[in-house]
């Protein structure tokens, strides 16, 4: 009997012990990024028991990989809805993973947002206003997953192309792609941002747009369409002749030939 | 703990005293009385039996007496160390009423598991083990799994484990359990040559005639109580009777006897009459050939 | 504890072993290895196999979805199968073990030799380690080779890709490279595959534990899937389950689930190691230790129990 109230005892101060060494470890792994925020309780409503409950289990990417192929499912049949709600589901279940939120976005600013444009039985103004729905559909989505995932260069070049390629508004999209470039994203996603602000022809987006051009063209990269975009940039900004580099792109590219 | 210098006296192989143990089980936590103000001291060298009706709380003694069990109160010793030190367990093998064993190992794993628990390593366990084997007559399934075993077989290896580290002491509850005949006479025989080799041994069985061939001195249970307890030779021979075995005797002859005993008055008296019979042990040896499992 | 009693002449011969001492590492890793021999007999490495072949089915499976999705996938499913398989493994076998011993009569004849039971304790929860730890080794090697091989094949496609559309520039094949590496084989894989063997180990502690208390297998199954999910979502559960009880009661629960329950949520490093990110040393070592705290902690409160356990 004496042991037994000691282990009860000592079972009792173990716990006690525990909660602030349990604390600090969890800081740890906070600290270091290795810890995810707590599972949203609304998502009760849209799993099954069983995979909410396996959700709780530490079995989160499990669960995620699951509705995420069901979404693939749902992509392959064209039903979008689906897609939207499982991708949902599944960028819920995981907030940390950026490549469900890329690809929930490019679902929706895409394949969705193509596929109703080209819905024959549709009228052309339902079909381009539902093109658009998708496309901000997806742009939600990506900003959304930007919020879990700050700067994430994936998530940013995602964006910038649903604002160049989808909505055409190279503003947003020339910020999204330097933003990217500065946070790691490929040296390329730098340039693009320039190319975005050419477009807008504003002298001071022209001044920033010259010197990433002019760097990259000095680190090597004198592909024809720099040497386009400097060409234009120079004389824009009146840079001395001396100094110009660029050249408009040949009338013809003479086809097959390096 | 205590060690006791080597001048003195040794100590008893087994001392009991006043135990009393309460099992409190059930739903019902109604307590219940197995062993009441128990005592009795086994010396080295001695061969004790301990009989007594079904349920008497034989097997709780021993239990007791190996630490497997808590004494409510009072309290047993093992060559002088109290039985709920580990130590005393180095010098005691146990063989549990139908005993169980791993069904995944075989015979002789099971032997190098337990060599192993009390010490034994290398050349030493091995040959322990197969000597063992041999004693046991086990040598032949040694390299089946115990699931594979009858009851006698693990009766047979439960006497194996239990001498596998040469104890000093022989704790044997029931182990002629589910053994035929000729096994049954086997231990029997094993009992007395260890008694020969000096090995204090415990042991409980309802057969009494076994019993009666190989203890030195025993303790009739009942109701948890020791009810008698002495020498053998005390205990069985019924001073105030006599028993004529005649042969041929004609209706006559034994009229005769009967108006004797009326005569002689007194308080003598005639108590039975009867055909005596072989035992059934002596027709089962003689009838059958089979000599235990196998072989 | 030397204590041999002079030889008496009666004894046939002077056993050479060694005298008693209380604690044994021989005796331990004796009932250890014993334990994980009756395991693997009881062929609980089936598991392995049936891990083997998620984690091959997972390599493959997925052709349509992209490269990186390719790996995550094989990834999050080695991972769960892992994790709910060694946890099976742990409660399973722990739960098999005691009770077992007890049910079968076993126990008698074990701890009638000199075996103290904390011994027996130790041996029997050391068994379950070895167990988990050997089978964990295995599933790494396993998994490692098939994300290895699965990330070279990727690689060598993507880069034939880039070819094809003249764009291999050393630049662009660096940045895949670098890619993969993030999202292949990485060291924080191995960190999380230990954690799983910790987690894993814990749940036996607690497992044993419930053993010491319980007689019977199934009990101590379902007792330790309890804890299981207890020790997951502290918080949740309580909203989840205990939605209708009142406020004094719900504190007094989650106090009691606090207090009870280890935090098994510090053990689930797979998703950020599968994510890509780094899991430093120092947070491993701590995570380790609180490891270590609970398996002794619960191993001597099982001790406290099963000293006083009548058999
Ligand atoms: N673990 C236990 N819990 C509750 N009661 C028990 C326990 N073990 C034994 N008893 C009870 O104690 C009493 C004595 O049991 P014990 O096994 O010692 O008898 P026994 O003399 O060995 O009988 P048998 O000749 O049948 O083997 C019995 O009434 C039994 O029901
Ligand atoms: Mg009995």
């Amino acid at each position: 009997m004496k042991n037994k109230i000691l282990g009860v005892l000592l079972l009792v101060a173990l716990g006690v012990v525990k909660v602030p060494l349990e604390d600090r470890v969890a800081d740890s792994l906070k600290a270091a990024q290795l810890r995810d925020a707590p599972l949203a309780l609304s998502l009760r409503e849209s799993v099954s028991q069983m995979a909410f409950a396996a959700a709780l289990g530490g079995l989160r990417s499990l669960v995620a990989s699951i509705t995420y192929l069901r979404a693939y499912v749902a992509f392959e049949d064209r039903d979008w809805g689906r897609v939207d709600s499982l991708m949902t589901l599944t960028t819920r279940m995981q907030p940390r993973e950026a490549m469900y939120w890329d690809e929930a976005a490019w679902h929706m600013a895409y394949n969705a947002a193509t596929s109703t444009q080209q819905r024959e039985d549709l009228r052309a103004a339902i079909r381009n206003k539902e093109f658009r729905e998708y496309v901000l559909r997806g742009l939600t989505i990506v900003q959304e997953g930007l919020v879990y995932n700050p700067n994430n260069p994936k998530l940013l070049v995602r964006e910038a192309e649903i604002y160049r390629d989808r909505l055409k508004d190279p503003r947003p999209a020339a910020e999204a792609f330097l933003l990217a470039a500065k946070n790691g994203a490929k040296p390329f996603y730098e340039r693009m941002g320039a190319y975005e602000l050419v477009k807008l022809g504003e002298p001071r987006d022209m001044q920033q747009a010259y010197e990433i051009l002019k760097r990259h063209y000095d680190k090597g990269f004198r592909y024809p369409s720099v040497l386009r975009d400097l060409d234009i940039l120079e004389r824009k900004l009146n840079i001395p002749a001396a100094q110009r580099v660029g050249h408009p792109l040949p009338p013809t590219p003479p086809p097959h030939r390096k | 703990m205590d060690t006791p210098s080597p001048s003195t006296a040794p100590p008893p192989a087994v001392t009991v005293e006043n135990l009393t143990k309460v099992f409190k089980s059930g739903f019902t936590k109604k307590p219940l009385l197995a062993v009441r103000q128990l005592s009795f001291t086994v010396g080295a060298g001695e061969v004790y039996g301990l009989i007594g009706p079904n349920g008497c709380g034989k097997s709780t003694t021993m239990k007791v007496m190996l630490g497997l069990l808590k004494a409510t109160q009072g309290r047993a010793t093992i060559f002088g160390r109290d039985s709920e030190e580990v130590a005393s367990r180095q010098d005691v093998g146990f063989l549990p009423e139908n005993p169980y064993f791993y069904k995944h190992l075989s015979g002789r794993e099971t032997l190098n598991f337990y060599g192993k628990l009390c010490g034994l390593r290398g050349s030493e366990l091995k040959g322990r083990t197969e000597a063992m084997l041999e004693l046991t007559g086990l040598t032949h399934a040694a390299e089946r799994r115990i699931g594979g075993y009858s009851k006698g077989m693990l009766q047979r290896v439960g006497l194996a484990q239990a001498l596998i580290h040469e104890p000093r002491l022989l704790i044997l509850d029931e182990p002629t359990a589910g053994v035929d005949p000729v096994g049954s006479r086997r231990i029997r025989d094993l009992i007395l040559e260890l008694k020969e080799r000096g090995i204090t041994i415990v042991v409980t069985s309802h057969l009494l005639e076994q019993m009666q061939e190989v203890c030195d001195r025993v303790g009739i249970m009942s109701n948890g109580r020791m009810v008698s307890e002495g020498k053998l030779e005390d205990l069985i021979s019924v001073e105030n009777q006599t028993e004529l075995i005649l042969q041929d005797a004609s209706p006559e002859l034994l009229a005769r006897i009967h108006a004797l005993v009326q005569e002689s008055g007194g308080k003598s008296q005639l108590i039975s009459e009867g055909k005596p019979r072989t035992t059934l042990e002596k027709l089962f040896l003689q009838s059958t050939t089979q000599t235990g499992d196998g072989e | 504890m030397a204590n041999d009693f002079a030889p008496q002449s009666l004894m046939s011969s002077a056993p050479s072993r060694s005298a008693y001492s209380s604690f044994s590492p021989g005796r331990i890793w004796t009932m250890a290895t014993h334990t994980v021999t009756q395991l693997i007999r009881m062929r609980i490495l089936v598991f392995m196999g049936i891990i083997s072949m998620v984690i091959v089915i997972a390599a493959f499976a997925f052709p349509a979805v992209s490269p990186e999705q390719q790996l995550k996938l094989l990834k999050d499913w080695t991972f769960g199968a892992l994790k709910i398989f060694f946890i099976i493994i742990a409660i399973a076998a722990t739960g098999l073990l005691l009770p077992r011993d007890l049910e079968d009569r076993t126990l008698y004849t074990t701890l009638s030799k000199p075996v103290p039971r904390y011994e027996y304790l130790i041996g029997k929860l050391l068994g379950v380690m070895l167990l988990l730890g050997g089978g964990l080794l295995l599933m790494d090697l396993v998994f490692s080779l098939m994300l290895y091989l699965k990330q070279s094949l990727i690689i060598s496609s993507q880069i034939a890709a880039l070819e094809k559309e003249q764009a291999a520039t050393p630049e662009n094949i660096a940045f895949i490279k670098d890619l993969n590496s993030r999202f292949g084989l990485t060291y924080s894989l191995h960190s999380a595959v230990w954690a799983i063997f910790l987690q894993a180990s814990v749940v036996a502690a607690v497992s044993l534990l419930i053993s010491c208390f319980a007689s019977s297998t199934l009990f101590t199954i379902l007792v330790g899937i309890a804890f299981v999910i207890a020790g997951h979502g502290q918080s949740l559960l309580r909203e989840w389950f205990l939605d209708k009880m009142s406020g004094f009661w719900q504190k007094s629960l989650s106090g009691a689930i606090a207090v009870f329950c280890p935090d098994l949520t510090l053990f689930d490093l797979a998703e950020p190691a599968i994510r890509g990110e780094v899991i430093p040393l120092g947070v491993l070592t701590e995570v380790s230790g609180i490891a270590l705290l609970y398996i002794v902690g619960y191993t001597s409160v099982a001790y406290l129990f099963f000293v006083e356990k009548e058999l």
